[in-house]
């Protein structure tokens, strides 16, 4: 009874029919690669669960050189439960990280890009990039030994871009070198910037998938089943994928707790065998293909001048590949997508074992 | 007052009137944005000033560390007595090096590079030598300058 006029009271002032019919007319295409669908959704919930864990430490983490190595060590041993959250978080980000590469490899084979959904890629691309520089960010916040001696080589390493190195490895420090002005730098990117940036461009993202309908790949045509109803059927897959998903997530936040090294110095030695966060490897071996120095160049500017094109051209990718937007197949960018995918993969694989 | 015959409509008027006032205040306000946001850079010092008998008297074969601003400076003492001032950090990625006694020379742990006791890249992925610093004694004081600088020793 209460429910029916607490309905009725938001009815009259809202048009939630409009809503449920909406639901009610969304339909989505099945086919042989319909499970690269819900990617999108495990990123999406990834993102809320790193959005929530995060507000929670917030509240008790201090970005101060002194102080965020004791207060991180606070949270995983005096607070109640905050082991458990910083790990989650710890967790949720690869997790996130794992699960929108598989989205984006996933949609950059089957050219989802293809016009009209140009502006799905774009946002998605913006979306890896905010995401890469969440757990960049991130990652400096513990303030650990570790910590700093990547964050030293990732902003110098961005120096090393032609022609807006410079600018922008002083943006990202606050200084020349690596300080208390780029931790404060780091927190407040990954506290304020990026999430409101990740806001707006997730909206934009989830709108247009709901303006466009999922793209169908072109050698799906003429093969699908019978679209399925959104609500209830996908709806409630998207929720046993969200549900495996936390399992897998508390599972390795309890057995594997989040760790933390011994407190940055500025002045001691790096650490020995220091290696990148995992998604960064491949462009880590990457640079280690090239030597110091090709014909009186200098080959860091070269290797990562190579690493930007490269990125650029998958950036691109939709306007590049005019064939697949009319509808022919375009084997060329077929075999550019799984070099990409290859590349990423056995890069990542070589660096995890070197 | 209602103009018969006029250059430009009024709409075009207030357009003109709108565009350059946004116009106006976005470049101003982003000129300004971009200014605050870009930190006013300090930078590396020209020398640094130490006490003499902190680092002259170290034993052979061994390296003290002093701070060049926010990075570590090294001072070594090889073998033979002769000493070299360099700065600490691996000219490919930046990251800190260390000595090695043993092998009488520096490493980077972050790449696996390699410098001599004279501060020269031998092997791995460093570009360049380190950068080295002119030792002045001056008194009770040793002061570490950065090659080409004048320093005025009395002042220090």
């Amino acid at each position: 009874m209460i429910c029916r006029r607490c309905r009725d009271w938001i009815t009259e002032r809202y048009d939630v029919d409009a809503l449920r019919r909406l639901l009610r007319t969304k339909y989505v295409p099945s086919h042989r690669y319909e499970i690269s669908y819900f990617t999108g959704g495990l990123t999406l919930f990834l993102f809320v669960v790193q959005f929530l864990t995060g507000m929670g430490l917030a509240l008790y983490y201090v970005p101060h050189s002194e102080h965020a190595y004791k207060s991180i060590v606070d949270i995983m041993t005096k607070l109640r439960m905050g082991w458990f959250f910083r790990s989650l978080h710890h967790w949720g980000a690869q997790l996130a990280i794992a699960s929108l590469f598989v989205h984006f490899f996933a949609n950059l084979l089957l050219k989802a890009y293809r016009k009209p959904r140009e502006l799905l890629w774009v946002t998605g691309f913006i979306m890896i990039t905010v995401l890469v520089f969440f757990g960049l960010s991130g990652y400096f916040l513990i303030w650990d030994e570790r910590a700093f001696t990547a964050i030293r080589v990732a902003t110098g390493g961005a120096g090393s871009l032609p022609l807006i190195g410079a600018p922008v490895k002083i943006f990202l420090r606050g200084g020349i070198d690596v300080t208390q002005e780029t931790l404060t730098r780091f927190y407040a990117f990954h506290v304020s910037v990026l999430p409101m940036i990740s806001l707006v461009i997730i909206g934009l993202h989830v709108l247009l998938v709901q303006v466009h309908g999922m793209s169908v790949p072109l050698s799906q045509k003429n093969r699908q089943k019978e679209a399925q109803p959104f609500f209830p059927n996908v709806f409630y897959k998207d929720l046993i994928v969200w549900l495996l998903c936390a399992g897998v997530l508390v599972t390795l936040a309890v057995v594997f707790p989040a760790a933390i090294g011994t407190k940055a110095d500025p002045m001691a030695p790096a650490p020995e065998n220091i290696k990148p966060e995992w998604y960064f490897l491949f462009l880590f071996q990457t640079l280690k293909l090239f030597p110091g120095e090709i014909a009186g160049l200098n080959g860091e500017m070269i290797a990562v001048t190579v690493i930007s094109l490269g990125v650029l051209f998958a950036f691109l990718m939709p306007f590049f590949d005019r064939r697949s937007s009319a509808g022919r197949p375009s084997p060329v960018f077929t075999y550019a997508a799984v070099f990409y995918l290859v590349y990423f993969v056995v890069m990542t694989v070589i660096g995890f074992l070197n | 007052m209602k103009l018969d015959y006029s250059l430009i409509s009024r709409r075009a008027f207030l357009n003109t009137l709108f565009g350059g006032w946004l116009i106006a205040v976005l470049s101003g306000g982003i000129y300004a944005f971009l200014k605050f946001i870009f930190p006013t850079v300090g930078k590396e010092p020209d020398f640094v000033v130490l006490n003499r008998a902190d680092f002259l008297d170290i034993p052979g074969n061994t390296v003290k560390t002093f701070a060049w601003g926010g990075k570590p400076g090294f001072f070594l003492k090889r073998t033979d007595g002769t000493m070299l001032a360099l700065k600490g950090v691996c000219t490919h990625m930046e990251c800190n090096i260390s000595y090695m006694p043993d092998a009488k020379k520096f490493y980077c742990a972050c790449h696996k590079g390699w410098f001599d006791d004279n501060g020269r890249n031998i092997e791995g992925p460093p570009p360049r030598p380190l950068e080295s610093f002119d030792i002045i004694t001056a008194g009770e004081k040793l002061v570490i300058a950065k090659k080409g600088v004048k320093v005025d020793l009395p002042k220090v």
